[in-house]
């Protein structure tokens, strides 16, 4: 992450404009038994009450942890009900990083968090014929095939 | 514009300037080495 990802000026610039970065020792106590860490790189985004949103293990390069910060955000958003900035942050992801590994749970979480804010189930099914389509091999297609049956 | 990533050290100010700013925290566990 030191030698590749983090000098990378996309990176840098997104990391200062859009999150708090705090780094620590992988045996840093009481935090690592708290957030139960047992490998490095471990990345977890917190929301601003520490609450746990995202989390990801091993190596990460610029195109990838960009869009792996953004689906972090957008979950934040998520579970604490803000839909509409979830669905802006799965968009950014969507737009700028479609290739990411990132992509096909932001699909999933944006067809999700458009139903939670319309009570429409179109975009569920929406979901799934993305995933489908483009992303047919990944695990967010599996979890969205009973969306199929939507009308 | 910052010529490197600016981390904090400590989680409890990492979370006070999320509060502040209205954003999230990037919790990074590295091994220094």
């Amino acid at each position: 992450m030191d030698a590749v990802t983090y000098p990378d000026n996309n990176v840098i610039n997104f990391m200062q404009g859009r999150v708090i970065p705090v780094r620590v020792p992988y045996d840093h106590k009481p935090l690592s038994e708290k957030f139960n860490v047992k490998w490095t790189p471990t990345l977890i985004t917190l929301d601003s009450e520490g609450k746990e949103s995202h989390r990801t293990v091993g190596f990460l390069g610029p195109d990838e942890l960009i869009p792996s910060l953004l689906l972090g955000i957008g979950k934040a958003y998520f579970e604490s009900g803000r839909f509409q900035e979830a669905i802006s942050a799965f968009n950014e992801i969507l737009t700028g990083y479609p290739k990411s590994h990132s992509a096909p749970e932001a699909i999933y979480l944006r067809g999700v968090s458009l139903y939670k804010s319309t009570k429409d189930p179109k975009p569920l099914r929406g979901a799934y014929d993305k995933l489908s389509a483009e992303y047919s091999d990944s695990e967010w297609a599996k979890r969205a095939y009973p969306y199929r049956l939507i009308e | 514009m910052a010529s490197k990533v600016e981390w904090e050290t400590e989680l409890e100010t990492a979370l006070s300037r999320a509060k502040a700013e209205k954003k999230n925290v990037l919790l990074d566990f590295f091994n220094p080495g």
